[in-house]
């Protein structure tokens, strides 16, 4: 099968994404200049910050899931181990940025030592195992409670300045999505797809499976354990359920499914529409939304696996979006009508 | 060594509600191909409605059988007909993902209707009688009672009946069982129908000794989960055995290591199903479907 050529953005594209950008840079300048307006507040701010976050989560969860073809039920382990070990350490009287970076480490530590057993697993056992992973981390975190706080938790110093968050979650999820951007064209990336789409094969063709599989599974540990520990810090209070809440891993598949999986813009595209859908149409739902998210997501594996960047991908022909379509449409050659069968 | 006895028969009681509760889950992987991720959820659905008739009509959890697997199977019949359906002749990812957005809607409808507060039902059957220093709690008698009952029926409804006897056809091989004019998508809702009936009764059974709550069901999906790799697919005795060996394990770890003995208890169920995994994919026993491609959806 052959992987479709990725082709850098045309210039009006160019254009328009540093547009958006440089608006994105400077609300926060908006809010000081003009305290009076009422559209850029803290709390938008507020709302921003967690879309960046969900951005970077689900292009994280995306290098696994949707590059590589691993799709992980537990990604949100590495979230909690980041948010856990960045409570822990600031506990210790560590400042903040050291204790973060000493999160993620962590949880790239554990994304290696996982790595390397689970990544042997094939399709549906290694959801399960993730799934069972992040489940069993609730429980040890619960246990573990000289230095977790166990059920009780944490508390982290509190410290409010939205702009400074809203900035590094803004950076951090440019930078995320330009390392995918940069991986989807190295070759990297080319080896992560051809894992994907025939492992054997690639395994043939002189790669080393198991070193790319856990390199990506090591970073997206890494960056995914970053975001935990900005989550810790800006929430200022960390429990086991709180952490590891069940459907915070469920919401980064469904948003990359909505995007389009194996795509860089989808985890975008996706974490956007959620999060704002979840924002402004949702929030009139109240408890409801959780149930409705569900429902979604069966919908979107029903009527749209392909997400919104492989149905765009459709119509204007740039096939870098349609990585993910390929099996899919595999699968339903497979199906021939039998009165078409040929005896 | 009485506390060891002790721990011992409680584990096995344990087991039993396992074996009941994971049996649907092995047989629709088994018959379908599916591996139903709402599988604990329909354990919490069954638990609720029989909590909803103690409270309301004051019936006793043993006796709501009679109404919750009807119940049950009627739910577990159109689930199948309008969701499950769809996916069935999909690659398994696709099933997964489905029923893991089907576990989130159900738990969090429930959660919406009932809150999070953690109910118990009361029953008549109270008590326990010992022999020499060990206890046999009279409600744990009963649901091991229950859930042996309920896979003696099961086993020979599939040995014995036509019907049956279809289902195993279909779990063969599909093709030929449409050949020899088994209609399928019956086969297939009924099968899905009778299971759910099942694991809505194991939730009913365990409502009087386990405190029900909406978030229970993901817990339970992984235990089904890690004794179905315990004990190959679709297998009864091989359930039995699975579920008392993680019945076993769990009660041993809650009774020998002190105050954090249930946590570590939920560990190493997890624990366990991982290792298994990772050190013989395809079961214990060989009885797990292997994974013709690599990756697919």
């Amino acid at each position: 099968m052959t992987v479709p050529p990725n082709r850098p953005p045309t210039k009006s594209r160019l254009v328009l994404l540093v547009a958006l950008l440089v608006v994105l840079a400077a609300l926060p300048i908006v809010m000081t200049v003009f305290p009076d307006q009422t559209w850029v507040t803290n709390s938008r701010l507020f709302s921003f910050t967690q879309m960046f976050m969900l951005i970077t989560l689900t292009s994280n969860w995306n290098l696994t899931g949707g590059f590589t073809g691993y799709v992980d039920f537990g990604h949100a382990v590495f979230f909690g181990i980041g948010a856990y070990g960045t409570g822990i350490f600031m506990n210790e009287a560590w400042p903040f940025w050291p204790s973060m970076l000493a999160g993620a480490v962590l949880a790239a530590v554990f994304a290696l030592i996982i790595g390397y057993p689970t990544l042997r697993l094939k399709g549906p056992y290694f959801s399960i195992a993730m799934l069972g992973m992040f489940v069993a981390m609730r429980e040890i975190v619960r246990v573990a409670k000289p230095l977790t706080g166990g059920g009780v938790g944490l508390t982290l110093p509190p410290y409010l300045n939205r702009p400074l968050f809203y900035y590094v979650t803004f950076f951090l999820a440019v930078l995320v999505v330009g390392i995918m951007w940069w991986i989807r064209r190295s070759e990297f990336g080319a080896t992560l797809i051809a894992i994907r789409e025939d492992e054997v094969g690639a395994e043939m063709r002189g790669i080393n499976t198991t070193v790319n599989k856990i390199a990506a599974f090591v970073l997206a540990g890494f960056l995914t354990g970053i975001v935990g520990g900005l989550w810790a810090y800006q929430n200022t209070f960390i429990d086991p359920d709180g952490v590891f809440f069940p459907s915070r891993t469920v919401e980064l598949v469904m948003m990359a499914m909505l995007g389009g999986l194996g795509t860089v813009a989808g985890p975008v595209v996706g974490a956007t529409t959620i999060y704002w859908m979840r924002d402004v149409v949702w929030a009139n739902l109240a408890e409801w939304h959780l149930f409705a998210e569900g429902m979604l997501m069966i919908l979107i594996v029903l009527y749209a696996p392909q997400g919104i960047m492989g149905k765009l991908g459709d119509r204007s022909g740039t096939s870098l979006l349609r990585v993910w379509r390929n099996p899919l449409r595999r699968s339903a050659l497979e199906e021939v009508p039998e009165d078409e069968v040929s005896v | 060594m009485d506390l060891f006895l002790q721990a011992l028969i409680n584990g096995v009681m344990l087991g039993g509600f396992y074996a009941a509760m994971m049996l649907g889950f092995s047989v629709i992987w088994g018959v379908m191909g599916v591996i139903n991720l709402a599988h604990g959820e329909m354990i919490m659905v069954g638990a609720y409605l029989s909590w909803l008739l103690n409270e309301h009509v004051g019936m006793d959890p043993f006796a709501s059988l009679l109404i919750v697997m009807p119940v049950m199977f009627i739910i577990g019949y159109v689930l199948q007909l309008i969701l499950i359906n769809r996916v069935v002749d999909r690659p398994i990812l696709v099933s997964l993902l489905v029923t893991f957005g089907l576990s989130i809607a159900i738990s969090n409808l429930v959660n919406v209707i009932f809150s999070a507060d953690p109910r118990l039902t009361d029953t008549a059957l109270e008590g326990a009688w010992s022999v020499g220093n060990v206890t046999f709690p009279v409600t744990k008698t009963a649901i091991m009672g229950v859930a042996l009952l309920i896979m003696t029926s099961l086993w020979l409804f599939l040995q014995k009946t036509r019907t049956g006897k279809s289902i195993r056809a279909a779990a063969q091989n599909k093709q030929a069982a449409r050949i020899v004019g088994i209609d399928i998508n019956k086969i297939y809702a009924l099968t899905f129908g009778i299971c759910i009936a099942i694991t809505g009764a194991a939730g009913a059974i365990i409502s009087p000794t386990q405190a029900i709550f909406p978030f229970m069901g993901v817990p339970l999906t992984l235990r089904a989960f890690t004794i179905t790799a315990l004990a190959g697919l679709g297998s009864i005795p091989g359930a039995l055995f699975g579920g008392i060996v993680l019945g076993i394990v769990e009660s041993m770890i809650g009774v020998y290591v002190s105050g954090i003995g249930t946590n570590l208890a939920i560990i190493a169920s997890f624990v366990l199903l991982v290792v298994i995994l990772i050190t013989r994919p395809q079961g214990l026993f060989g009885g797990l479907r292997p994974i013709e491609e690599p990756v697919q959806l």
